[in-house]
């Protein structure tokens, strides 16, 4: 469990000796930080945001001294810089966060579900096959990321209606393998909520 | 809804009355069998689903993708598929969309990657 007093004196003992610029954004990142769940994870979040830090720091002053000669302290550019650079820590944050507890899920799959994870990341439509089909529908050429951005929805939709379909296989007491009946519920269900595109039936409004 | 019943069941009865006939109409060659069975595996279901429910899943796939490329078709650049398109015709649907702007980026970020990997060698 993460002890948020530890991590905050850790980074105070620092500070100091980087710069005074350094503890505003010290402030900032201990507020993000403490409701993560593991101290290794902390500590290595800890250190890349402090590496990142530093280098920010080394660039700064020299473009403070460019700017502004005269005034000391904080100047307002110094802060405008700081604060897409926060965005970016915290979205880089949220994105190492979650990196780690992918990891953490996946080593402790059994084999079992080891391998369904790796059907689940590994299966892919073919993309000549898509773009055959794409282009037959077109009559014309269509660009790589076409195929790319219609075989990766095309992927999704494809788990909407299998998950879909195991929902109403549970609710009906039945067991996997999924039966058509399952399927033809879930498409329908889709298609009440409007998740299945459908342009065949115009609706006429006034009779 | 009784419309939706006829449809499915109208598929149905052409795929049983093929079956003893040369030439059928509707009724393509199946693109996707293996891609699907692996990927229904991954998505939950058993290991060896039902052929049956791999061909209904496959046609729905074909029809999604057609309903897609005809709406994309008509708006933007009439005639021509593009990629804004499809972003804009999924925009509404935050799953799809978010894997589309992954998949793009991802792709743009191994495009970098790649063509500064050949320069390198290219220098050395």
């Amino acid at each position: 469990m993460a002890d948020p007093a530890r991590i905050k004196t850790e980074v105070t003992l620092e500070s100091p000796v980087a710069g005074q610029d350094e503890k505003p954004k010290a402030k900032a990142t201990n507020d993000t930080s403490s409701p993560a769940p593991e101290k290794p994870a902390d500590e290595l979040k800890e250190s890349s945001s402090q590496d990142q830090r530093k280098q920010d720091d080394a660039s700064e002053p020299a473009a403070a001294e460019d700017e502004e000669e005269g005034t000391s302290g904080q100047p307002a550019s110094k802060r405008l810089k700081v604060e897409p650079e926060k965005k970016k820590e915290k979205r880089q944050k949220v994105d190492e966060d979650e990196i780690q507890k992918m990891q953490v899920l996946v080593s402790s799959f059994s084999e079992d579900q080891l391998n369904r994870y790796e059907m689940y990341r590994r299966s892919a439509f073919p993309k000549a096959a898509i773009k055959r089909l794409i282009q037959s529908i077109t009559g014309s050429s269509v660009s790589q990321n076409v195929v790319i951005a219609m075989s990766g929805i095309s992927k999704v939709f494809a788990g909407e209606i299998v998950e879909e379909a195991l929902d109403v296989c549970e609710k009906w007491g039945d067991t996997p393998p999924l039966q058509p009946k399952h399927m033809r519920e879930a498409v329908r269900r889709l298609k009440s909520r409007h998740q299945i595109p459908n342009t065949k039936y115009k609706n006429i409004l006034f009779h | 809804m009784a419309d939706e019943e006829d449809e499915t069941g109208f598929e149905e009865e052409l795929d049983e009355g093929c079956s003893g006939v040369d030439v059928c109409h509707g009724r393509r060659k199946r693109l996707f069998s293996k891609e699907l069975r692996c990927m229904m595996y991954g998505f939950g279901d058993d290991q060896n689903p039902y052929t049956e429910s791999v061909d209904i899943l496959e046609d729905l796939v074909i029809e999604f993708i057609t309903e897609m490329t005809h709406k994309a078709m008509s708006i933007g650049r009439q005639g021509r598929v593009q990629v804004e398109d499809i972003v804009f015709l999924i925009r509404k649907d935050p799953r799809k969309f978010a894997r589309v702007k992954d998949l793009l980026t991802m792709n743009e970020e191994l495009k970098r990657a790649r063509k500064a990997f050949d320069e390198a060698n290219y220098g050395s």
